[in-house]
């Protein structure tokens, strides 16, 4: 026991000096979210705050009688300007090359249309891209009061109340508690970022104490102490494990922080969320990622080793990446559920695991098999790195 | 009589080829095998300095990983300070030092860390270690950069952290691997002086060296290896007295020559 201690309190140390291992282990799932929801968030405002405040070159084609009364709600609206003399041949082209923000192109028919009690026609021309369609808005809302005066209109010269067109008056009550619908939404992300980092911490020190440490040759010094491989493997184990969660619980500050620092998100959502995920919520998450990482280490661990240096551990790593990944996102995805077979799948078992816990809905014999899996998992990612630690064309393959 | 420190009987190591191994003996069929030590034995007495010669493959480096535990051999046995290499592997790695001219250090801890390590993972009481990690750094001047990176250290620095290393246990045996090669004269010297001093202090010490200088002013006893066999194996005062060349380099090639032809 002492020696696997020894082991891990000298590699603990190590890896803590190693600038990459701190870098992907600390920096990075501290730092990613608040910079990202920084950037987004600030990059969507000052877009947004810059197509409301624009003044929107409008055209409007509307031949002589109702139609006027859109022109005329048009130069009344507040950032827009009418441009007149519009050729009609050109609307499509100016508004496709940014000379007008959108046009409307009213019937020529219009009157004779309405009179009939039919919907006169109109057509608006617009061009949205990456402006989230503000532009559009701002001239549909015009649009739409326009054909609401003329429906109220019309109502009232046939006599009759406005929501006689509405057959149902149907009211929606959702029965899901808060939490089971924060749970759903917010419980499919957090997993997967918890997923993704805890491979991300656990990637580095997993090159670094295997094939780093081949590469560096201190690993024929270390043999010939005398101490047994096993307990060798197992304090190098702790560290890489020890990485791969701190790197998990630190995504999840950075993401408190890059929440927090965000006045998109409103204080009563955030409070709403921080109750459901307690400490007892946050401490089952845990054990659950408990014996993953320890799965995780031991694949990392055993192609570390099988590679003759940091760099090859790294090109055959990498592409583990996607088959971490790939899991972790279908826990994301709306309808695929916790049940006998995905509680047997490594990743996705996680990741439907903590959703069903945030939302409060997890069933115990699912629980349980999901516990069953994971620790089958990590002891065969032990005894697959131990295998290949005992063998001697691994150690001293070069 | 006196038992010997090491005893190597008979010895095999057999590797399999990889597939580049493979390719680069011109398509050999897989599962084929190489034979790295073929039926090695000798033995080093207690005190005394063996040295084992050879040029480039010829299984040194096999042979000494072989005494020192880290592989086991296919066949034959190895007996290093009473403890049969095979059975009880852990007791041979606590007599024994174990340097090579290859191995790197952690270059983020600090000599003082280093050492404590090896220290620990060899069972050192705590009083113990303390009073040898003080006379070898005194030993060996270390005191002056004891808390600095080994990554910042020069080489003649960080090859006596590799000798401090190798000494904190305080071994019967030490065994050396090429631990010069790649070393400049003064930091050589080091290594000379430490195999020097642990003869001194009634240490056995087997070592590889490419280097014929240093086999002729250290070796009291003499083997040379080539092909995985043993072309010589004696008394380094027996192997002088009967060269048919003028110095050891010259009756090292004609031997290896006469096995090649």
């Amino acid at each position: 026991m002492s020696t696997i201690f020894t082991v891990f309190r000298k590699e603990l140390l190590d890896t803590w000096r190693d600038r990459r291992t701190i870098v992907f282990m600390v920096i990075i799932p501290l730092l990613l979210f608040p910079v990202l929801f920084k950037i987004m968030f600030t990059v969507q405002e000052s877009q947004a705050d810059k197509e409301r405040a624009k003044t929107l070159r409008v055209a409007c084609l509307a031949p002589e009688g109702t139609a006027q009364r859109l022109v005329e709600m048009l130069r009344g609206g507040e950032g827009i300007e009418v441009v007149a003399d519009v050729p009609r041949d050109s609307i499509m082209a100016f508004t496709r090359d940014g000379r007008l923000d959108g046009a409307f192109v009213v019937a020529d028919d219009f009157d004779a249309t309405l009179s009939e009690l039919g919907p006169g026609r109109i057509d608006f021309y617009y061009k949205s891209t990456d402006d989230q369609g503000i532009a559009r808005a701002r001239l549909r809302k015009i649009a739409d009061a326009f054909e609401e005066a003329l429906l109220v209109e019309r109502f009232e010269g046939l006599g009759w109340k406005r929501n006689i067109v509405e057959g149902v008056d149907l009211r929606t009550h959702n029965l899901a508690s808060t939490q089971e619908q924060i749970g759903k939404q917010v419980g499919g992300f957090l997993p997967y970022i918890f997923v993704i980092f805890c491979f991300m911490g656990s990637m580095y020190p997993a090159i670094d104490l295997g094939a780093g440490e081949k590469e560096r040759g201190t690993l024929e010094t270390l043999l010939t102490a005398p101490v047994n491989r096993f307990h060798i493997l197992l304090g190098k184990f702790g560290v890489i494990v020890l990485s791969g969660l701190v790197s998990a619980v630190v995504s999840i500050g950075g993401l408190y922080i890059g929440v927090r620092q965000s006045r998109e998100i409103p204080d009563e959502f955030f409070a709403m969320v921080t109750r459901i995920l307690g400490v007892d919520t946050i401490l089952i998450v845990l054990s659950l990622l408990l014996p993953l990482t320890v799965f995780f280490a031991g694949v990392l661990l055993s192609i570390s080793l099988t590679a003759r240096g940091f760099k090859e551990a790294q090109s055959m790593i990498s592409p583990l990446n996607i088959a971490v990944i790939i899991p972790a996102i279908l826990g994301m995805l709306p309808g695929i559920e916790l049940n006998a077979v995905t509680a047997l799948v490594p990743v996705l078992n996680v990741s439907l695991a903590t959703k069903e816990i945030i939302a409060g809905t997890i069933r115990a014999p699912d629980l349980a098999l999901v516990y069953a899996s994971l620790v089958v998992f990590a002891v065969l990612g032990l005894w697959g790195a131990t295998l290949w630690f005992r063998r001697e064309s691994t150690i001293f393959r070069s | 009589m006196v038992l010997p420190v090491i005893a190597v009987e008979n010895i095999r190591k057999t590797f399999r080829l990889s597939r580049e191994q493979r390719r680069e003996r011109g398509g050999v069929a897989r599962g084929a095998t190489v034979d790295a030590v073929a039926g090695v034995s000798f033995t080093c007495q207690p005190g005394r300095i063996f040295s084992l010669l050879g040029p480039n493959g010829a299984g040194k480096t096999t042979t000494l990983r072989l005494i020192a535990t880290m592989l086991r051999p296919t066949a034959g046995s190895i007996r290093v300070g009473g403890h049969d290499a095979l059975a009880h592997p852990e007791r041979v790695r606590r007599v024994l030092g174990f340097l090579t001219g290859s191995t790197r250090l952690y270059d983020r801890l600090s000599p003082d860390e280093l050492v404590r390590y090896h220290a620990d993972l060899h069972g050192v009481p705590r009083a113990q270690y303390q009073q040898r990690r003080d006379e070898i750094f005194a030993r060996l001047g270390m005191e002056g950069f004891a808390r600095q990176r080994i990554g910042k250290l020069s080489t003649g620095m960080k090859q006596k952290v590799s000798i401090a290393r190798t000494l904190i246990h305080d071994p019967e045996v030490l065994v050396l691997d090429e631990a010069t090669a790649g070393l400049d004269v003064v930091a050589s010297r080091g290594i000379v002086e430490l195999i020097r001093g642990a003869k001194e202090r009634g240490k056995t010490v087997l070592f590889s060296t490419h280097r014929m200088g240093e086999a002729s002013q250290l070796s009291d006893d003499l083997a040379i290896i080539h092909e995985g066999r043993l072309l010589f194996s004696g008394a380094y005062a027996d192997f002088t007295r009967d060269m048919r060349t003028a110095s050891l380099e010259d009756e090292f090639i004609r031997i290896v020559e006469e096995a090649r032809a």
